[in-house]
């Protein structure tokens, strides 16, 4: 039976894979997105993978993967589960998160450093949508004006974007992840959509642009006119640099990298430096003051002066 | 990263360099383009030599030098051939906004030569190597701050190339906004933050963003027809549990409750203060009150007795009742000066007057207690006996206590033994 079902289905996928009414060739969008981490996470990041693989319904989860410095084995480990998308999760010194979006057969791979992370269940958000729903992606402005950004802005789409008719989504929308560039990263969120009755007093402008949208649709739309989305926010929340594009998947040349990324360890040894730096300077006060006080006699042996009159008791009886 | 340097063959040169020139760059970038096209078929030239001398020294710092001909080179050669992938990494003119800093070596090193055409390579060469060690020293210095510099790779037709290479069609002239779901919007939310350390502006243009992007891919997917509300009875599994929504549920009224009980607290508090004022303004109200009264009364009384003694034919009744205010005046007014004067009362009793005159009463207290003539000259306490019995009011040497010094003769005799 269930033989029979398959067949029939995959005779109707492909019957959509064809062509079209008039004649375009449909592009069928699979995309399978391989999620896993380095040894080493934290919890937060674990935590952090897990809420994206919640939204991933065409992700698959794998174990720890156990190297560090050969990434091109995850291509093997791609293939192997048919993945073309892997979001790689690296953890360095127990602290520091990279996030590596890679397109697996022939590239690109974007290396991200991952900041400011906060999962949904520490995030007190009162939003919640369906586990494997299709979110709409919304992408700043900035994304089409720099090549790497578009290329960043691809992969997002690739790996955050929920193939139409992925094999676990959910038919409806109920979900948006902003993806905004500010500050020269990349701020990621996401959003529950909320339809809510249209206030008529508040926004006139978007009242009125809303009603004339819903004419001119011709009431296909499902209770639309007189309702408007409001969002609230689910978590998690997460905020990308990037530091390098790489031609290929973990491996080929870079083209691009970031003037502007200071590695984690470097803001750290500039930390210490400058307050090892503070102490050095009060140690070398401090010695100047010892050696002048003894220059003057002040300190050390010399320090109480024989009475030049030699009435001094310890000279008197000695 | 193993693999950066060994894949990247052209880019040695620029890759060394750190970005110093810019002031430079800026005000030879004009005439560059003038000055090329000789330049480099000059540079082409010597290029051959060049190349073979300075490969048997092999220094690190000639390296830049040797990446810039070798640009040059490219630069010519690029004119013929439509740039491939690998080679049109860094071509000068192409990428002018991305690696200008980078680019600004090679027009330097090209200007030069323009200038020193005439004088030869010689000198050609000085120049590089002056201004290659000088670099050096700027990169030890970076290296010395701590600084790493990073080179700016922005390789824009390896990016595009890339994204053709991977990109979905997202054209929404032929692709449904159904088979993908992406929203560009069409303003940079960056302009709208005013700055990006204030979280609630931060957040509110990210969420403006994802607002309008949601509106307008709900207008789209409702125009074809797309399901996109969920309907109150499809239940299904939630990306975040039942138990996390509890839990958030059960902090968002325990904080309405913390914030409902620091209201009524603060209340409460309030209005004891305020309780407080309230009770001294009665008093003070009380006391003012009864004044007046007073007041009033005396007033009236003093206009009875103006009153009593004008007008003669006042009744006996009238007389009657002020004798009656008098008494109650007089009564009420100094009832408690007389109580505390103890003057109703009369004398005290025996037991009382004995002990005022034994422990006092009234009168001067200072000074009872010390002595005077009188009590110096009295020796009614004294007796010598007890005076010599060692002092002790007692009376008679005590058996535990100390024994009695011995007699003069006797401690002479003591001393001679010792």
């Amino acid at each position: 039976m269930a033989a029979v079902y398959k067949s029939l289905s995959k005779g109707a996928l492909k019957a959509d894979k064809e062509t079209d009414a008039n004649g375009t060739v449909q592009r069928k969008n699979k995309q399978k997105v391989l999620i896993l981490s380095s040894r080493g996470v934290t919890y937060r990041h674990r935590h952090l993978l897990n809420d994206i693989a919640a939204m991933l319904p065409h992700g698959r989860k794998d174990v720890k993967f156990d190297s560090k410095s050969k990434l091109y084995q995850l291509n093997e480990l791609a293939e192997l589960y048919n993945c073309n998308n892997v979001l790689f999760f690296e953890a360095r010194k127990g602290k520091d998160l990279y996030m590596w979006f890679s397109k697996v057969p022939n590239g690109p791979t974007v290396k991200f450093h991952a900041q400011n992370l906060h999962t949904m269940e520490e995030l007190h958000f009162t939003g919640n949508c369906l586990k494997g729903s299709r979110p709409i992606l919304s992408f700043d402005g900035a994304f089409e004006t720099e090549p790497y950004l578009h290329v960043i802005k691809e992969i997002f789409l690739h790996i955050f974007g929920v193939p139409q008719g992925a094999r676990k989504s959910k038919p409806f929308v109920d979900h948006v992840m902003g993806f905004t560039v500010a500050d020269g990263k990349i701020w990621v969120r996401n959003y529950e959509v909320r339809e809510v009755e249209k206030v008529k007093g508040a926004d006139d402008n978007d009242g009125d642009d809303k009603s004339t949208k819903g004419k001119s649709k011709g009431g296909s739309g499902s209770g639309d006119k007189d309702t408007d989305v409001s969002l609230v926010e689910i978590g998690p929340r997460f905020v990308l640099t990037p530091i390098i594009i790489q031609e290929g998947a973990f491996g080929g040349p870079i083209i691009y990298e970031n003037k502007r990324f200071i590695s984690p360890n470097q803001v750290r040894a500039d930390l210490r430096k400058a307050k090892a730096s503070r102490h050095v300077g009060r140690m070398e006060q401090q010695r100047d003051t010892l050696a002048r006080r003894r220059n003057l006699g002040l300190e050390g042996d010399g320090a109480k002066k024989k009475d030049p009159t030699g009435l001094d008791t310890r000279e008197l009886f000695a | 990263m193993a693999k950066k340097g060994a894949t990247q063959p052209p880019k040695t040169g620029p890759k060394t360099k750190p970005q110093t020139r810019g002031g430079k760059s800026a005000q030879q970038k004009g005439d560059r383009r003038k000055s090329s096209e000789p330049v480099v078929e000059k540079m082409i030239e010597d290029d051959g030599e060049e190349w073979e001398d300075e490969s048997d020294e092999e220094a690190p710092e000639t390296n830049g030098g040797k990446g810039n001909k070798r640009k040059a080179r490219d630069d010519e050669s690029s004119d013929g051939e439509s740039d491939s992938e690998g080679s049109g990494l860094e071509h000068g003119g192409i990428n002018l906004e991305g690696i200008d800093d980078s680019d600004s070596e090679s027009e330097l090193d090209s200007d030069d030569g323009a200038d020193k055409d005439e004088d030869g390579e010689d000198e050609e060469e000085e120049i590089d190597v002056d201004e290659l060690s000088a670099e050096d020293e700027e990169d030890e210095e970076q290296i010395a701050a701590g600084t790493r510099v990073r080179q700016t790779i922005n390789n824009k037709e390896g990016l595009l190339a890339a994204l053709r290479r991977f990109a979905l069609d997202t054209n929404p002239k032929t692709v449904p906004f159904v088979f993908h779901q992406s929203v560009v919007s069409s303003k940079n939310t960056e302009d709208s933050i005013p700055s990006i350390d204030d979280d609630l502006q931060r957040e509110l243009a990210f969420m403006n963003q994802a607002r309008d992007a949601a509106r307008q891919g709900r207008a789209l997917l409702c125009k074809d027809g797309v399901p996109f509300t969920r309907p109150t009875d499809y239940f299904a599994e939630t990306v975040r549990s039942d138990e996390t929504m509890q839990k958030v549920k059960a902090k968002l009224v325990e904080d309405a409750t913390a914030k409902k009980a620091a209201a009524e607290a603060r209340k409460q508090r309030d209005l004891k203060k305020f309780g407080k004022q309230v009770q001294v303004q009665k008093q003070l109200e009380r006391h003012k009150q009864k004044r007046e009264t007073l007041e009033k009364i005396n007033l009236l009384k003093r206009k009875r007795q103006e009153g009593g003694s004008a007008a003669l034919g006042a009744t006996e009744a009238d007389d009657l009742f002020d004798v009656a205010v008098d008494n109650e005046l007089r009564s009420a007014g100094n009832s408690k000066k007389r109580g505390a004067a103890g003057d109703s009362r009369g004398a005290p009793n025996t037991k009382r007057q004995k002990k005022d005159s034994k422990y006092g009463f009234g009168g001067k207290k200072r000074f009872s207690k010390s002595g005077d003539a009188m009590s110096s000259g009295d020796l009614g306490g004294f007796s010598a006996k007890r005076m010599k019995s060692g002092g002790a009011p007692g009376g008679g040497p005590k058996k535990g206590g100390k024994a009695p010094r011995p007699g003069k003769l006797r401690r002479q005799a003591m001393a001679g033994k010792r």
